[in-house]
């Protein structure tokens, strides 16, 4: 999967093998997973535009990914409405966003 | 819920919110805060040994560049559970020897090892006798040395970039306390400790940096000799130096670049530039060395632009204005044979170019060229004095023979005046040819500098006002093109020549005395009508009021309107005649010219020569019952003027009949001159065959003897015109000649013009015209100044001598430059007159009295 790094999308794997296909430029409004998918560093992510995220469940990389599509959406606008979180994921994905540098 | 199917952008996104909503009502049901699976618990058979293990073998994968095969997932999430697990500072350590190891064994000693025994043998100043091939040879060395550096560098950056990913949860956390610099800044600095400041050998002085230095400034060195030296890699190099810093802080101002490469650089530099400057003086050519000179900065700012760092373009570009171009650029100029005189002479604008931006470079005023540029000037503008004095001079010489040989004066006089005309003429449109010269060289080379251009007007003026005859030679300048040289010329053209000359009029301090002598001329001009054209004069004028101000022009103006009133005063005189006077006498036309006496340079009509007072000419009867008539035809008009009349400037169309001794009659139509008008009449009076000597006719008419002589030469000694026959037959005038009527006179032409010898055209003077001249323009100099003094010590009341004196200079600086002592004498003049005094309780104050 060479060309995968210059591919638009990228994989975000969860620990529990969910799978979400997003834009790569979605994607790397995490710090982490931009380092992770760096070309010029080599590293296997890089290589292959599969990002396996071995301690963030679905259920919290569905609403991590909803987050990334949601930030490229309004990226540049102001007054944007508040995004719906539900109060039983805020600590998980307080977790998931520390981890990922978001 | 999740999609697990790999569909485009399109899909997924339309999935994901799709499902935001549904998810989001599913996951409210709940209502309650599940606590997050703990994964990192999860797992405590992972302690902290067995995770950096882990780690670091995979860092010294990184190192060894065998990334692909890890995950950066991987290594992150050891990191970021062995910062979870509190041992964040544990880990920084460990990292931070991991790198110290790997630095000081694999990559100093990869470095190291390339370092070539020339590249330290060079390292000693002693051993830098370098002949050609070991300068080829310490290159070839460098070079590869210089890769290895660059490629060590470039290996470290990459790797300590993925190292410091992977480690980025660490920093985030440990480096929040504020007390370490992150990771990326230690293994720079480690960087720095282990690979450049490593001695070369073990127990070795010369550390990498120190080979380093002296390998970059010897391919600079290569360079600037001449050489192709590898660009790119230096750059490279460069980017290394940039790249890391003296401390950890990291400030811009402590790259080792900015630190101790600049420094090193700048002063081998100073170094070359200084030996460069002396071997160039040394080929003694201005145009070599700055042709070098700038080819060596556009080199130096190449070199900063590709191969070092632009940001020490300034300070190199200083090194060369110091070292290059400052020391050396006064001699430059100098030079000579090829300094900028040499240039100025041959015109050589790109020089000059050169020589201006290279001395703009070190002297805001550009001192060195403005100096000498001034020097040539007022050197050639005294060559074109001293050759409009030398002109003159020849001629004045001849003169004095021919005074002594009398037949041959009126000849030589002929000739002397023009050539002395034509030379101030000369003189003035040698200056502008030189203006011209200095105005071009001004715009295509000194960028229309200003500086420069004040010190070339300063120049010019210099070296007009040595000239004392400048305006003289200025005003005769105009007068010869107002005359003839106008004619045939668009308006532009004129106007361009106007213009020219009073660009000279601009630089000339007396501006009193171009202006006595400007009316002078204009008299003349306008009395004898010889102006080729009124617009012209008129345009003059009023380029003269923009140039010099109105007070400047109010007389000469009012000659002008002295010239239109008189016009209609002639024709309202002839009206009067035609309707009173007899119809059966003849009439005799008169223009008569009504001269404001304060306003004309009478000097130039009424000659009071030797302080004799000349008695008014008598005119013939017919003449002198004209002049009554229209005496009182202006008396009645203006009561209580007083008319005198200058005979010297009219002229006369007679009508002449002469009987041929065969019978015939031949009239001719004479233009002549006032006087010999009066004199041709006289010998109305005369029977055919008798004669009149010299005396009488100066008897009968009291013509001054100066004009009397001059007049009858042109009508008895000029070929053309020889209206009487004089006795004996010479070509001078002797107070003991006779003169008779010759009836044998012929011409060509029907109307003959008369001229006056030498008495019609405006020359330079003769020293005693010029010494009047001065006296009289001294005399309206102290006029002028008392004036002045008045002016102010009526508005001050009470001022300091020096005070004084600078009001007044600067008062009259427009006009002329008065001279001091005039002015003490002035001062002390109204004194003794009571207009001002000296107050008693005040030394050298002076007050007005009221």
């Amino acid at each position: 999967m060479a060309d995968s790094i210059q591919s638009e999308f990228v994989t975000l794997v969860s620990c529990d093998g969910f799978e979400f296909i997003i834009p790569r430029s979605a994607a790397c409004i995490s710090g982490t997973i931009r380092r992770m998918l760096d070309p010029t560093s080599k590293f296997s992510e890089a290589l292959s535009g599969r990002c396996v995220l071995e301690n963030i469940t679905g259920i919290v990389l569905e609403k991590v990914c909803e987050y990334f599509m949601y930030n490229e959406k309004h990226k540049d606008q102001a007054n944007v409405a508040d995004m719906e979180i539900q109060a039983e994921l805020c600590l998980e994905l307080l977790m998931a966003a520390d981890y990922l540098d978001t | 819920m999740a999609t697990t199917s790999l569909g485009s952008q399109f899909d997924i996104s339309k999935a994901v919110s799709n499902h935001h909503t549904i998810v989001m009502a599913a996951m409210r049901a709940r209502h309650k805060i599940r606590a997050p699976r703990r994964i990192v618990a999860a797992a405590p058979t992972e302690d902290f040994d067995t995770l950096w293990n882990v780690l670091s073998s995979s860092l010294t994968e990184i190192h060894t560049k065998n990334a692909s095969t890890l995950s950066f997932e991987e290594l992150y999430r050891n990191a970021y559970r062995m910062v979870l697990m509190m041992r964040g500072d544990d880990l920084y350590e460990r990292v931070k020897s991991l790198e110290e190891n790997w630095l000081r064994n694999h990559v100093q000693k990869q470095v190291t090892e390339s370092i070539l025994p020339i590249l330290v043998r060079a390292q000693n100043p002693q051993s830098l006798t370098d002949v050609q091939d070991q300068s080829n040879e310490r290159r070839a060395a460098g070079e590869r040395f210089l890769a290895v550096v660059k490629e060590a560098w470039s290996d470290h950056l990459l790797c300590m970039g993925m190292i410091t990913d992977v480690l980025m949860y660490m920093d985030r956390i440990t480096a929040a306390d504020r007390t370490k610099p992150s990771i990326l800044v230690v293994s720079m600095a480690l960087f720095r400790d282990h690979v450049l400041r490593a001695p070369v050998r073990s127990g070795s002085d010369i550390t990498v940096a120190q080979i380093f230095e002296s390998t970059v400034l010897f391919m600079i060195q290569l360079e600037r000799e001449g050489h192709i030296i590898d660009r790119p890699l230096i750059r490279n190099c460069m980017y290394m130096l940039e790249g890391l810093y003296e401390t950890v802080a990291e400030e811009e101002s402590s790259t080792l670049y900015l630190a101790t490469f600049e420094p090193a650089f700048l002063s081998t530099s100073r170094d070359f530039y200084k030996e460069e400057g002396a071997r160039l003086l040394e080929v003694g050519d201005a145009a070599t060395f700055c042709r070098v000179a700038s080819q060596r900065i556009s080199e130096e700012h190449e070199r900063c632009h590709y191969t070092l760092v632009a940001q020490t373009e300034p300070k190199i570009g200083e090194v060369l204005n110091e070292e290059l171009i400052r020391k050396n650029i006064e001699e430059v100029v100098r030079l000579e044979g090829t300094g900028v005189r040499h240039m100025l002479d041959q015109n050589q604008l790109d020089g000059l170019r050169t020589v201006y931006t290279l001395n703009s470079r070190v002297d805001e005023k550009k001192s060195a060229l403005t100096s000498q540029v001034s020097k040539r000037i007022v050197e050639l503008g005294m060559e074109i004095n001293t050759s409009s004095i030398a002109a003159p001079q020849a001629p004045a010489s001849a003169e004095k023979d021919a005074g002594s040989e009398k037949k041959e004066k009126g000849k030589e006089k002929e000739k002397a005046v023009n050539p002395q005309t034509a030379s101030a003429i000369k003189w003035v449109d040698d200056i502008l040819a030189l203006k011209r010269q200095f105005d071009n060289v001004w715009e295509k080379s000194f960028q229309s500098d200003q500086n420069l251009h004040k010190s070339i007007e300063d120049s010019f003026e210099e070296f007009i006002n040595k000239n004392t005859r400048s305006s003289e030679y200025l005003s005769l300048f105009f007068d010869e093109n107002l005359k003839k040289g106008i004619k045939g010329k668009t308006e532009d053209e004129v106007d361009a020549l106007l213009d020219n000359g009073i660009t000279l009029l601009r630089y000339i301090k007396d501006k009193d005395l171009f202006e006595t002598y400007y009316k002078k001329h204009l008299a003349r001009r306008l009395l004898l009508k010889r102006s080729a054209s009124m617009d012209a004069e008129r345009q003059m004028i009023s380029k003269m009021k923009m140039e010099v101000g109105n007070q400047f022009t109010q007389r000469i103006e009012a000659m002008f309107k002295d010239m239109t009133v008189s016009e209609d005063l002639s024709a309202s005189y002839k009206e009067h005649i035609r309707r009173s006077g007899d119809p059966d006498k003849k009439p005799i036309d008169l223009d008569v010219h009504v001269l404001t006496s304060t306003m004309w340079p009478m000097e130039a009509m009424a000659k009071a020569r030797n302080g004799q007072v000349q008695l008014p000419c008598i005119f013939p009867r017919e003449i002198e019952n004209l002049k009554q008539s229209f005496e009182k035809f202006y008396l009645d008009k203006h009561s209580g003027r007083k008319i005198s009349w200058q005979a010297g400037m009219g002229s006369a169309d007679i009508r002449a009949t002469f009987q041929r001794s065969n019978g015939k009659t031949l009239r001719y139509e004479l233009n002549v001159s006032t006087y010999m008008l009066v004199i041709l009449l006289l010998f109305n009076d005369v029977p055919d065959g008798e004669s009149l000597t010299f005396e009488e006719i100066q008897e009968h008419t009291c013509i001054p003897e100066y004009d009397l002589i001059r007049n009858l030469q042109s009508l008895a000694v000029a070929p053309k015109t020889r209206i009487l026959k004089k006795e004996p037959m010479s070509k001078d005038v002797k107070p003991t000649d006779r003169f008779s009527f010759n009836n044998d006179f012929q011409s060509a032409f029907m109307k003959v013009r008369i001229g006056v010898v030498a008495g019609g055209a405006n020359k330079v003077e003769n020293q005693d015209q010029r010494k009047e001249t001065e006296k009289k323009m001294n005399d309206e100099r102290g006029g002028s100044i008392e004036a002045a003094i008045v002016r102010i010590m009526k508005q001050r009341k009470k001022l300091g001598h020096v005070g004084l004196m600078n009001e007044v200079l600067t008062q009259l600086s427009a006009r002329f430059v008065p001279d001091v002592n005039m002015v003490k004498k002035r001062i002390e003049s109204l004194i003794d007159r009571e207009y001002l005094e000296r107050l008693e309780d005040e030394p050298a104050t002076y007050g007005y009295i009221a």
